[in-house]
């Protein structure tokens, strides 16, 4: 099995089924952390196939050593969606009906599920941005505090510190919703 | 004490996720065991919650498609970009095709392979050879006949697809022909571009700006000028490289490639160039008719099985129709008359596009 350095370096180098890996083991990912910032599915579609094809026409100008591919990846993915917000009206909100997990097929657990889901990214909206920057990368996304503090651009300390303050003003938050 | 505990929560979140339990993590700190375990169970909460945002296999899928295809078109841009080797590069990609042409096209796998459709173990090599077809495509006006063509070919097969309802292989045709038709209509919009920017007269001798490789054989009009925007789409479209902030620590400038340098080109004069005018207006006349009747033809097949098709299924349905419609919109004219193309920012309209197989294409 390639390592991800080596297979980066092959996606650099015009290898597309390398780019294609590559993109098998980010786009769930990405997917969910532009899903949870932006209004609707349809949005959360349209960025997240940009932020791949962005990605595609940039990676050979990509080296290694100055920034991990996953961090990189969500800088773009976090810019384009600053972009696309900035270029957005604020007046709609997601609403519950367009939350996702439509793949369940009992309707009352896709409805518990879309109502988590809508529940969360209410939670993460009110918090401070740097809190949710952190807290999105890090929870959402599942990267490593490593590859948080590189796409952020902060030390690991830092990001410790906003994880742990996300995470208690999170908790406040859905606190009912979670513990009943 | 704050920074120690963010520390030891990290160390537990790590853990937890590492596949040790929590209650494990709260054994080892027993101290911070009470404002620990509210914590961890929130940050674990909030990834259980994170987990039910799947994207829709349909979209993955056509996604990788989309990707798959702008890899295949990166690759063909990338390749003249050395000035010195892409003639010679052509001429034995050409040669080589024409030996593989020869070598296959007698044979009984390529012939069964004409009429084969997406879900046919031979489509494979359907589009092999037709790939083959494409490198013989030298001039703009080839390369649009040829990508028509096969604009034409995907139609009829989104058509058959649509009609035995196979969503998957339908939408998957309906990406083709869109990129067929992105392709094609690329090259009629160099060919009006080229009409527009055409001398009044016969002879010149008056440099223009125009962009490398230069036009090579004699049927080749005037390169584009810079608004034809197939190899450098709109900047607040689609930037060339990560946003700013990417590009703040990566790349660094020295290792991004730089743009290919405008050239200086003297236009020969062509002493039949009003005949060839005539010629491509009418060519492109053509084009355009071809490719709303293939559009058309997938639009009607492709509402009709929309019209049919399960609740779950209609979204993919509907997509696949706005694909092709995304495409028409963007191929229109823009207010001075050239062609447009510009490739779609967020999609975000595609959505609103509630097209009728009544309507021609496009309409408006």
């Amino acid at each position: 099995m390639l390592s991800e350095e080596h297979l980066v370096q092959k996606a650099v180098n015009g290898d597309q089924a390398a780019f294609t890996q590559l993109y098998n083991q980010n786009f769930d990912r990405i997917h969910r952390y532009i899903y949870v910032k932006v209004r609707s599915q349809a949005e959360a579609e349209d960025l997240t196939q940009d932020v791949f094809i962005k990605a595609l026409e940039s990676i050979s100008s990509y080296k290694w050593r100055d920034l991990p591919f996953a961090a990189w990846l969500f800088r773009i993915a976090h810019n384009r969606v600053i972009d696309h917000v900035r270029k957005q009206s604020k007046e709609k909100r997601a609403s519950l009906d367009e939350a996702y997990a439509k793949s369940v097929e009992d309707p009352i657990q896709m409805t518990e599920r879309n109502f988590e889901v809508y529940q969360l990214k209410e939670a993460m909206e009110r918090l401070p941005e740097a809190q949710r920057e952190v807290a999105m990368l890090r929870f959402i996304s599942q990267l490593s505090i490593a590859e948080v503090a590189k796409t952020l651009g902060k030390s690991e300390g830092t990001v410790k510190a906003l994880q742990f303050n996300a995470t208690a003003s999170l908790r406040k938050t859905l606190h009912g919703k979670i513990n009943g | 004490m704050a920074r120690k505990l963010d520390d030891i929560f990290n160390e537990c979140y790590e853990r937890i996720r590492s596949g040790e339990s929590l209650e494990s993590c709260l054994n080892r700190h027993p101290e911070h065991a009470v404002e620990l375990e509210p914590l961890l169970r929130t940050a674990l909460d909030i990834g259980r919650r994170a987990s039910y945002i799947q994207p829709r296999p349909e979209f993955k899928h056509w996604s990788l498609v989309r990707l798959e295809g702008e890899q295949h078109y990166i690759s063909q841009q990338r390749q003249p970009a050395k000035p010195g080797l892409s003639s010679l590069r052509r001429s034995w990609a050409v040669a080589v095709a024409a030996v593989l042409i020869l070598l296959l096209a007698g044979s009984g796998t390529v012939i069964a392979s004409s009429n084969a459709m997406p879900d046919d173990p031979l489509y494979t090599v359907k589009l092999a050879t037709e790939e083959v077809k494409l490198t013989f495509a030298v001039t703009d006006a080839q390369k649009a006949q040829v990508h028509i063509q096969l604009a034409e070919t995907r139609a009829a097969e989104v058509e058959t697809m649509a009609n035995e309802g196979k969503t998957d292989q339908a939408a998957i045709t309906a990406e083709r022909f869109a990129e067929e038709l992105e392709q094609a209509s690329l090259a009629m919009a160099k060919m009006e571009s080229a009409m527009s920017t055409a001398p009044p007269s016969t002879t010149t001798t008056e440099p223009t700006l125009t962009e490398p490789p230069p036009p090579t054989p004699e049927e080749v009009p005037p390169a584009p000028p810079a608004t034809v925007t197939e190899e450098q789409p709109t900047p607040e479209e689609v930037p060339p490289a990560p946003p700013a902030t990417v590009t703040e620590e990566q790349p660094t400038p020295e290792e991004v490639p730089p743009a290919p340098p405008a050239t200086v080109t003297e236009e020969q004069p062509t002493p039949s160039k009003d005949t060839k005018l005539d010629k491509w207006a009418t060519q492109r006349e053509r084009f355009k008719k071809s490719v709303e009747e293939s559009a058309s033809k997938s639009l009607t097949a492709l509402e009709k099985a929309k019209e049919k098709a399960s609740p779950q299924t209609k979204k993919d349905w509907q997509r696949a129709i706005d694909k092709i419609w995304e495409k028409g919109r963007e191929r229109e004219p823009d207010k001075n008359g050239t062609w447009e193309w510009r490739r779609n920012g967020n999609g975000g309209e595609s959505n609103t596009v509630n097209p009728t197989p009544s309507q021609p294409y496009p309409s408006r």
